[in-house]
């Protein structure tokens, strides 16, 4: 056993931290989530060309052939420095959904641009139902034919040239993937208080062709569990690295806040606090990394995933909350990081299934008998 | 990284779940219950056929009878141990003390009791804890004069776990005043029945005699039984509290494990209202969350010993997953308390007492463990102030000036 990080897995990490330390400050980061648009198209270049937007991506199809492993320990550096933007759902989700299911044109048009951030994809899968249960999708279509209905919660979707779309075509369920600029599609923005881009897209009429489908009629299940795995714990690996970022701005506060003569760290109930952020990060983090190691190795890992999304999903938002405390009023303020840290880190939570869902699937895993027959939930 | 056992370790495994079929553990007699940290129990007997197979001091040098088999042997043993729920109770304790002997011993003590370790014969209590020094450890009383080739111990030791069933105690006294406050302290290896030496059992709350109190009463011990250097055993009692939060509560999380998996086939089988009390989701949920607090709790613990293994340096671990551990197994305890609702607190032996009426032991002794061996609040602040650089705070004198 080995938790450390690989020489080159380290050198990812220094460059990604040094990379947005410089171009990813604080600042950006608010100035993007009270922007509308809020997205920074040099920056997301930027970060192509150092090989990011294509790390899932192999090298005969212009990415930089990454591992999930490597993905997560990104995705962790993202989250510590409050990078918004698409690259969960677009690089890891999306890319995935391309790279199993698309066609030789779908994966030549799609995966180098994608690779070369000239093009950016999202996931539209969610319906009023909330949920990422693939079962609780009910938009129809026939193919070919026309979608009429809605998806909500998209994700950056007003930047995303192409969706994956989850619809039930008769009775199977399918992916579609759709450029955005097709007539009959809208994009309506969702005020969050992330500061992070979600939509409702509607489908007046879009024309539907039998060259959209992504992946067989009925393909949508399998294809959609490993991808919604791989997004689940790169959300993961956000929110720990955002919980780190709380545990190293709560313990500098601790140790420069002065108030009775000396710093808080100096007193035990902020000692005590700051140890359960420690514990807090630590646990999910190691949780994280097992999982993606798993699944990086084609290991089966969705237990694993559940457990790590779950427990961090609670245990970072626990950290964030703490966080508060600790800092006092100040962090109240707008201008303050802490409160869009943890928002971020509240939005990852819910994403890719919720701390509720992931526990149902750690509950069946340890063999808890379900009432509900053959409802594989997801 | 790498998340997987090596093909060694799996073999090493698969052998102690062939040692324990050939061996049903519930076969062995017992002296001692389990404290509920999921050692099973206490049995010599178990502890000696873990020594027939050559294990106990699998690790150690060859010089010294070892195999010299690497550190991560002992964590499979542990964790299959464990899972097993076999009466392994003496076996962490063992270890450090051989490896602090390995380290730091006279020949005597290597000579005389490292083969008695290997064997399962010889197994510790620790004198460290007095009346007025609890988490105050420096404050204790208990003093070793030197006189001759011998040392006289004095004073009154407490809270020593199984004090009454094992051979030898590793007795912490003060051996000369000096300027410092951590210094002129030394730890001696007593062996039980030494004259002056009488050992009185504490009942627990468990109903139970897990601990015991010890007094000395000009106790001579030849001066080759002092374990570390003279004057110097403060920082080997620093560094044995350290392996014991690592060593004595690495299993909780496959003990823990194990305790879910009894809670589960539980909700499975007991029926409230017709229905399955699986089927519940709230069940469900709490049960699913603590699982998930075992998975983190064994990796905290995994990755400590890979820490521990390649040598580099620790500030906060053993401390942060000694406290993770200990409050895990209480929210697990509390769990399976509400999970039995008024069978919970039947006792062992009842004709109604649910899952072996081990649940409600568990709430019990879980009770001690936030307590014994550190206390969390002095974990806590360990972690914040060895872990995060933050400052301490001042200490109070301990006697008032006079006025």
């Amino acid at each position: 056993m080995d938790f450390r990080p690989s020489p080159a897995q380290q050198i990812l990490i220094s460059t990604a931290r040094a990379f947005l330390r410089q171009h990813c400050p604080p600042e950006l980061g608010q100035r993007l989530a009270f922007d509308e648009r809020g997205f920074d198209e040099s920056l997301w270049r930027r970060m192509a060309e150092l090989g990011w937007a294509g790390l899932l991506i192999p090298p005969e199809l212009g990415g930089s052939g990454g591992s999930l492993l490597d993905v997560v320990l990104l995705t962790e550096e993202m989250g510590r420095a409050g990078l918004p933007g698409p690259f969960v759902t677009s690089a890891v989700v999306a890319t995935s959904l391309v790279l199993a299911a698309g066609n030789p044109a779908q994966q030549k048009r799609l995966l180098p641009a994608l690779a070369g951030g000239e093009r950016i994809a999202s996931l539209a899968l969610v319906e009023e139902s909330g949920s990422f249960d693939i079962d609780a999708v009910a938009l129809e279509c026939a193919v070919p034919g026309r979608l009429r209905g809605r998806k909500l919660f998209v994700k950056d979707a007003h930047v995303a040239d192409d969706l994956v779309v989850a619809v039930r075509v008769g009775a199977d369920p399918t992916l579609l993937l759709v450029p955005t600029d097709r007539p009959g599609i809208a994009r309506l923005p969702l005020d969050t208080i992330s500061g992070e881009k979600l939509f409702e897209v509607t489908f007046d009429g879009a024309d539907v062709r039998p060259d959209d489908l992504l992946g067989p009629l009925g393909g949508a299940p399998d294809l959609l569990a490993p991808a919604l795995r791989a997004g689940a714990l790169a959300r993961t690996a956000e929110m720990v690295g955002g919980a780190q970022r709380v545990l190293e701005l709560a313990v500098e506060h601790a140790k420069t806040r002065v108030q009775g003569g000396r710093p808080i760290g100096g007193y035990q109930a902020i000692q005590h606090s700051c140890a359960d952020l420690v514990r807090d990060v630590d646990a999910s983090r190691a949780l994280l990394y097992a999982a993606a190691w798993k699944m990086a190795e084609g290991q089966p890992a969705e237990l694993d995933a559940a457990l790590a999304k779950a427990y961090a999903g609670r245990a970072c938002l626990a950290v964030a909350r703490r966080g508060h405390q600790i800092f006092g009023a100040i962090s109240y303020c707008e201008e303050h990081p802490l409160h869009l840290v943890h928002k971020r880190i509240q939005a990852a939570s819910l994403e890719f299934g919720d701390t509720q869902l992931h526990l149902e699937t750690v509950a069946r895993a340890i063999g808890l008998q379900s009432s509900s027959v053959g409802g594989s939930r997801r | 990284m790498n998340f997987d056992f090596t093909d060694a370790e799996r073999a090493f495994a698969e052998e102690i779940r062939r040692f324990l079929r050939a061996n049903p553990p519930e076969t062995f007699p017992v002296d001692g219950m389990d404290a509920g940290y999921g050692s099973g129990a206490n049995s010599r007997a178990f502890l000696k056929a873990l020594g027939a197979q050559g294990w106990l001091g699998m690790c150690w040098p060859r010089t010294y009878g070892g195999r010299e088999q690497p550190m991560f042997m002992k964590l499979v043993l542990m964790e299959e141990l464990a899972l097993a729920g076999a009466p392994f109770g003496p076996l962490a304790g063992c270890w450090q003390t051989a490896d602090a002997i390995i380290e730091y011993g006279t020949e005597r003590l290597r000579r005389e009791l490292l083969p008695a370790i290997a064997h399962g014969e010889a197994t510790f209590w620790q004198g460290y804890s007095e009346p007025d020094a609890g988490s105050d450890l420096l404050a204790l009383k208990t003093e070793a004069r030197r006189d001759g080739d011998h040392y006289v111990i004095r004073g009154h030791k407490i809270w020593s776990s199984h004090a009454g069933i094992a051979t030898h105690g590793l007795v912490f006294t003060r051996t000369s005043r000096e300027s410092r406050r951590s210094r002129g302290f030394s730890m001696f290896v007593v062996p039980n029945g030494t004259p002056g030496m009488d050992i009185r059992p504490i009942r627990s709350l468990t109903g139970e005699v897990y601990h015991h109190e010890v007094f000395l009463d000009d106790v001579r011990v030849p001066a080759d039984l002092m374990l570390g250097p003279a004057g110097e055993g403060f920082q080997a009692l620093l560094n044995g509290l350290d392996a014991d939060r690592f060593w004595g509560r690495f299993y909780k999380a496959p003990a823990l494990e194990r305790v879910v998996r009894q809670l589960v086939d539980y909700a499975n089988t007991t029926l409230v209202a017709g229905a399955p009390l699986a089927h519940d989701p709230v069940v469900r949920r709490r049960l699913a969350a603590i699982a998930a607090d075992i998975a983190a709790l064994r990796l905290i613990f995994y990755r400590t010993g890979c820490l521990i293994r390649d040598g580099a340096p620790l500030t906060y671990e053993t401390a942060m997953a000694k406290v993770y551990a200990d409050e895990t197994g209480q929210k697990l305890a509390r769990l399976g308390m509400d999970l039995l609702g008024l069978w919970g607190p039947l006792r062992a032996g009842s004709p109604w007492a649910k899952l072996g009426g081990q649940i409600s032991h568990l709430y019990l002794t879980t009770l001690g463990h936030t307590i014994a061996g550190g206390t969390a609040e002095v974990l806590r602040t360990s972690v914040a102030v060895r872990g995060l650089g933050l400052a301490a705070e001042p200490k109070v004198a301990a006697e008032p000036k006079a006025r």
